[in-house]
């Protein structure tokens, strides 16, 4: 076949362009580190690759969010401890307060010790981070959460829960509400409190006898429409129970309870609820069994104070067992937060670690798809190099050949 | 006799070696001559002398230089270097946008992952002003980051324009030379019968030039001249005849320009770019038309994704200062062009996207909408699909809707002179393109950090102490989760859910023309029926100022300013002036009136339920995917942690109530460390938002997902190029070598046959010699 002598030429230097190219590329991944110097070297691996970063980013942002959360719930978690240590100091003293030895000024003292641990409790409860925000405002980081009022201390924000998104499919509360901590509190047994009647005025029990009412358990289903019961002392021998229309309850035996002989510390079972009423009753005491309603630990603490200050020793006892029944609720309720405050501490912990076993995993995933092989890219470049100077050495040595030579 | 007839054949073997040693030279000297094809005498013997002896041969005659010249090679040539072109130019421009995008680390994608991240940083610490302006200054360098893109590519179109015209001019000086080349090869051939090679090679390398601009096919008539078509069929040269293409600008889009011929009786007709398969001008048309208009869209379609959704977050939310948030960024619209050659000009069709789920709809192709005389045909340039839009009856402002919407796209009609029809003739057409300038146009709309709704409007109550409720039972969440509406639609969606999907009220301005409107009315905009407000009543022809704050679907407002009758507003957590309104009507912050629900236990059932909720709503309650609607003041059973909606407004209540007790959703005043909004802005990052399969589908892709999906496709479509544009070239290279070989010039051919001819010429000069010494030797006798 013929060649034309511009067709050597022209094919060889499309070849030695061809072969620059190839190795100019490979000389950039080399310089880059990038495998993919544009999308078009591997159009899926670079749409892949920017999958990734984006769930890299992400990730990253979820672990700064973890630290925000962590230190939020952190601090929360550490002033109600302060929290629990008060609310056990406060125990002990009304412990102590029971002591039937005690004078009205040795009283009066341990009440002025309470007072301080009050003011004290409502300065924890009103906490604020670095910033000024309180802890337990709810969404109105600044709004001062509990104050003292004409009508007792109130809760002047809200419920809402200062969220944190600490994974891709985790929101976590990085705050508690004040009021469900400190005063949204069940009294009683959570269905039902049994009590005897307070002279709304003076905050005092208004039984004259010594008998006093257990708590009280659940047993079944309660008809809260039936309550308040009403446990009326026609004298100490006797007593009746009537339900909120007046009407006497008929007990789980089927007794009609209209003047019952009472015998002291018999355990009184009626649909639902189970308590029993031991000591001497005076005529005409009585108690009550209401549901459960919401008594603030700030609450509790106001009304043992006020005791401490003012009731008899007999009022005392009664008010001393209705605080301490007070003081344990809110501690159940300040370590039930803290509970869930550990237990998301607990998760922030075991989301990090997965977290960064997810990070590494991602930068492995974005290394394979966009990093450089150095050492098939290093070899590449040789081979390029050499065969680049062989094609130069060979097109030298073709277009030296001529018949022109000989003539 | 015989030695002077040596002497005649030897000269005429002289003559044809010194022909043969000049084509020789020739072929040398012009071995590198772009289009030039080797020469090659033809000779023959003289016609013999007839003697007794039998014929004598008279020597050799030059019959005629002839090129070596394959018709069908040069064809061949044509073609695969047409093809060539046209590959090299799209991958050329291809490269363009592939290079802008290579650096994954400099591309949108951290951009929008700093703004997400400055979204997570805020919900973090909702109240802090750095945090805050640090969301305003990623949401900027974001912005700015779509509109360089978006420029780049401006610039890139426009850069595609002028190559265009530049080919377009050189196709037609290469036909006014191919046709002047015509005319004179036509005269020289017929004047003297032997062929102008090179004059032959000048014009066969004009239409090698011409064809690797535009397409041709190649005619060769009987008097030696060519006639060059191009496109369908349009003749660009006839004999000496010259037909000029022209650049004009499109009539569908300003921005285009087209490509157009124009024949002998001067009508002007547009070249399509799928009839121009070949050469730079099909590579450019090529490039335009797809990847770089895809390209366009699809990046337009991620800026307008973000604007939208972000916004329609952003407009629920709250802000510092207790307002609702309004947009947080300036919302891209679609773009539509008349055509410049519609009977009636102006752009009477308006496009728009309504809500959030119709982003997801949106395809990155551009439309045509045609009007029939009846209905509109909206044909997707994308796959040719076809919908027939129906348009409705005008509402008061002389607005038409087409229906139904496609791909998200909601289009309207300005009404025309003949009342109740649309403002359009038979055949007037609208290009549409949806996405095409929305990353050049978003931009961020807040300047000032505390206007960054971070917050909910609204919150559950919490009751000083104590709580009165005696069961357990507490508001879990609350949110808004969309315009406020009195009604339901009817339509079903694709899940064979209800749409809940609220639509806003409209307020309507009225009274004499020409003076301030007097009175108003408040309109559903989906049942067209006035809204009832609890105290105020039936909300129609009020007297405008009202004077007390009137309560739209449970959010209230206070209403004052100087609107014109005419005016309208919709009404949502947010307000907006309809278009067209000559007045401003001035309104506070909608805010939400507290709703009070109240449990009621049936001792005989131990069902419970809730009432309260605001009279004219009905409610939606959602258990686990399943939705059942209760009428307006209807009470709603409870079921614990599903989720009861109204007006917009999403409420869960899980735990066991007590009869009686209270739940209150009051305005979420002075939160300033409620970050719900931030969340659920921040969680549009992660969430399918964009590319639904199909309207009313789930999407499918994050708005990462849509901008990886463009890079890939751009890479994929280089890498293509890249493949067959090279196999194209070797391709081309390999049948120019065939053809070069056939008729190219080799030197060491050229070196033999220069010493073959000299050999001849020395032989010829020695039988001249010996002719001549032969004459000597007869003169020599008569001495």
């Amino acid at each position: 076949m013929r060649v034309s002598t511009s067709t050597i030429f022209d094919t060889n230097v499309s070849m030695l362009n061809q072969q620059q190219t190839a190795l100019l590329h490979t000389n950039q991944q080399v310089a880059s580190g990038r495998r993919m110097l544009t999308p078009a070297d591997d159009p899926a691996a670079s749409a892949n690759a920017l999958q990734i970063m984006q769930a890299d980013a992400t990730n990253t942002q979820y672990a700064t969010n973890r630290n925000t959360a962590k230190s939020s719930i952190g601090l929360a978690e550490a002033v109600l401890q302060n929290v629990t240590n008060l609310l056990s100091d406060v125990k002990t003293s009304a412990v102590q307060a029971g002591n039937g030895a005690l004078s009205n000024n040795d009283k009066q003292t341990i009440a002025t010790e309470l007072q301080g641990r009050l003011d004290q409790l409502i300065a924890l409860a009103n906490t604020s981070d670095g910033t000024g925000n309180y802890l337990f405002s709810g969404y109105q980081g600044k709004t001062i959460p509990f104050v003292n009022t004409s009508t007792g201390i109130q809760y002047m924000a809200d419920d809402g829960q200062r969220m944190i998104q600490v994974s891709s499919s985790r929101q976590m509360a990085g705050s508690e509400s004040g009021a469900d901590i400190f005063t949204r509190i069940k009294n009683g047994n959570g269905k039902f409190v049994t009590e005897a009647p307070i002279d709304p005025a003076t905050l005092l029990p208004t039984n004259v006898g010594n008998a006093s009412i257990t708590q009280g358990a659940v047993t079944g289903a309660v008809n809260i429409a039936n309550l308040p019961l009403t446990i009326s002392f026609a004298d100490p021998a006797t007593y009746s129970i009537t339900d909120v229309n007046g009407n006497a309850v008929i007990d789980s035996n089927g007794i009609d309870l209209s003047n019952v002989n009472y015998i002291s510390g018999q355990a009184i079972t009626l649909p639902g609820m189970v308590f029993s009423i031991s000591g001497t009753p005076a005529a005409g005491d009585s108690f009550s069994v209401k549901p459960s309603s919401n008594e603030g630990i700030f609450k509790t603490m106001t009304d043992l104070i006020q005791a401490l200050n003012t009731a008899t020793p007999a009022q005392l006892t009664t008010s001393l067992g209705k605080a301490m029944s007070g003081l344990d609720r809110g501690l159940d309720s300040v370590l039930t937060a803290r509970a869930s405050l550990g237990a998301r501490l607990n998760e922030l912990d075991t989301l990090q670690t997965t977290g960064e076993d997810l990070g590494l995993q991602f930068k492995q995933t974005l290394s394979t798809l966009q990093d450089l092989d150095y050492n098939k890219a290093i070899s590449d470049l040789n081979r390029q190099t050499t065969s680049l100077q062989a094609a130069q050495k060979s097109f030298k040595q073709i277009s030296d050949l001529s018949l022109f030579n000989y003539m | 006799m015989a030695s002077s007839s040596l002497l005649t054949i030897g000269v005429s073997a002289l003559n044809a070696a010194q022909m043969g040693l000049q084509t020789a030279g020739h072929n040398i000297a012009n071995a590198n001559t772009p289009g030039f094809n080797r020469q090659e005498v033809l000779v023959g013997t003289r016609p013999a002398l007839y003697t007794g002896a039998g014929y004598m041969g008279q020597g050799v005659e030059v019959n005629t230089v002839r090129r070596v010249y394959s018709q069908f090679l040069n064809g061949q040539v044509l073609s695969e270097q047409g093809q060539a072109a046209m590959l090299n130019t799209y991958y050329a421009q291809i490269q363009e946008i592939n290079n802008v995008i290579a650096d994954p680390n400099a591309g949108i994608s951290p951009a929008i992952q700093d703004f997400f991240g400055a979204i997570n940083n805020v919900a973090g610490a909702p109240e802090s002003q750095p945090a805050r302006q640090a969301m305003l200054n990623s949401a900027n360098a974001m912005t700015a980051r779509f509109q360089s893109l978006g420029q780049r590519f401006t610039d890139i179109y426009s850069s595609v324009n002028l190559q265009i015209s530049n080919s377009v001019s050189l196709v037609n000086s290469y036909s006014q030379q191919i046709a002047a080349l015509n005319k004179n090869i036509v005269a020289q051939q017929s004047a003297n019968s032997q062929t102008p090679n090179d004059l032959l090679d000048q014009r066969d390398q004009l239409v090698a030039q011409l064809n690797t601009e535009i397409k041709t096919s190649v005619v060769k008539q009987n008097d030696g001249s060519y006639n060059i078509f191009v496109g369908n069929g349009q003749s660009l040269v006839v004999g000496t005849n010259v037909f000029s293409l022209d650049i004009v600008q499109s009539p569908t889009d300003p921005s285009k320009q087209d490509v157009v011929y124009t024949d002998m009786s001067g009508a002007q007709t547009t070249i399509q770019q799928s009839s121009l398969q070949g050469g730079n001008l099909g590579g450019f048309l090529t490039f335009r038309e797809t990847t770089l208009t895809t390209s366009q869209n699809a990046l337009g379609r991620v800026a307008m994704g973000i604007a939208g959704l972000v916004n329609e977050q952003h407009q629920l939310g709250q802000d510092l200062n207790g307002s609702m948030g309004g947009s947080f960024f300036t919302q891209p619209t679609p773009t539509v062009y008349a055509n410049t050659k519609n009977s009636i000009p102006g752009t009477i069709i308006k496009a728009s996207i309504n809500n959030p789920a119709d982003y997801a709809s949106l395809t990155g192709s551009d439309y045509t909408l045609k009007y029939n005389g009846a209905n509109f045909t909206l044909t997707r340039l994308f796959d040719n699909t076809v919908t027939t839009l129906i348009p409705g009856a005008p509402d008061a402002n002389g607005v038409i809707q087409l229906s139904p919407a496609v791909d998200g796209l909601s289009l309207t009609a300005t009404e025309g002179a003949i009342p109740g029809t649309v403002g359009a003739v038979i055949g007037d057409n609208f290009t549409i393109r949806p996405t095409v300038d929305a990353s050049s146009t978003i931009s961020v709309n807040i300047t000032d950090p505390a206007k960054i709704a971070v917050g909910m409007p609204i919150r559950a109550k919490t009751a000083p102490n104590p709580d009165p409720n005696l069961g357990s039972g507490k508001i879990s969440s609350v949110s808004v989760q969309g315009f406020t509406s009195s009604s339901v639609n009817g339509t079903l969606l694709a899940s064979g859910q209800p749409d809940t999907t609220p639509s806003p009220a409209i307020i309507r301005f009225s009274g004499a023309p020409g003076t301030p409107a007097s009175s108003f009315d408040v309109i559903d905009s989906t049942t067209q029926l006035p809204v009832v407000d609890p105290v105020l009543g039936v909300l129609q022809g009020l007297a405008f100022p009202p004077g007390v704050d009137i309560n739209i679907n449970g959010w209230t407002t206070s209403l004052s300013g100087t609107p014109n009758p005419g005016d309208a507003y919709t009404f949502g957590p947010n307000i907006n002036a309809v278009a067209g309104n000559t007045g401003i009507a001035n309104f506070t912050s909608p805010v939400m009136a507290p709703v009070t629900l109240t449990y009621t236990l049936d001792p005989a059932t131990n069902i419970g339920t809730f009432s309260g909720f605001p009279a004219n709503l009905p409610v939606t309650l959602t258990d686990k995917g399943i939705s059942t609607t209760f009428a307006a003041g209807a009470p709603v059973t409870y079921i614990p942690g599903a989720t009861l909606s109204f007006g917009g407004v999403n409420v869960s209540i899980a735990g066991t109530p007590a009869n009686n007790d209270t739940f209150t959703i009051e305005p979420n005043v002075n939160a300033t460390s409620d970050s719900r909004n931030a969340l659920l802005m921040a969680n549009l990052q992660t969430k399918n938002t964009l590319g639904a399969p199909a309207n009313g589908r789930a999407a499918t892709m994050t708005f990462q997902g849509a901008y990886a999906q463009w890079v890939s496709d751009v890479g994929n479509k280089t890498r293509e190029l890249q493949v067959t544009s090279t196999a194209q070239t070797a391709m081309a290279a390999q049948t120019v070598a065939t053809q070069q070989s056939f008729s190219g010039v080799n030197l060491d051919e050229e070196a033999a046959n220069l010493m073959r001819y000299q050999r001849a010429y020395q032989a010829a000069g020695k039988a001249l010699q010996i002719g001549n010494s032969l004459f000597d030797t007869i003169l020599s006798l008569g001495r």
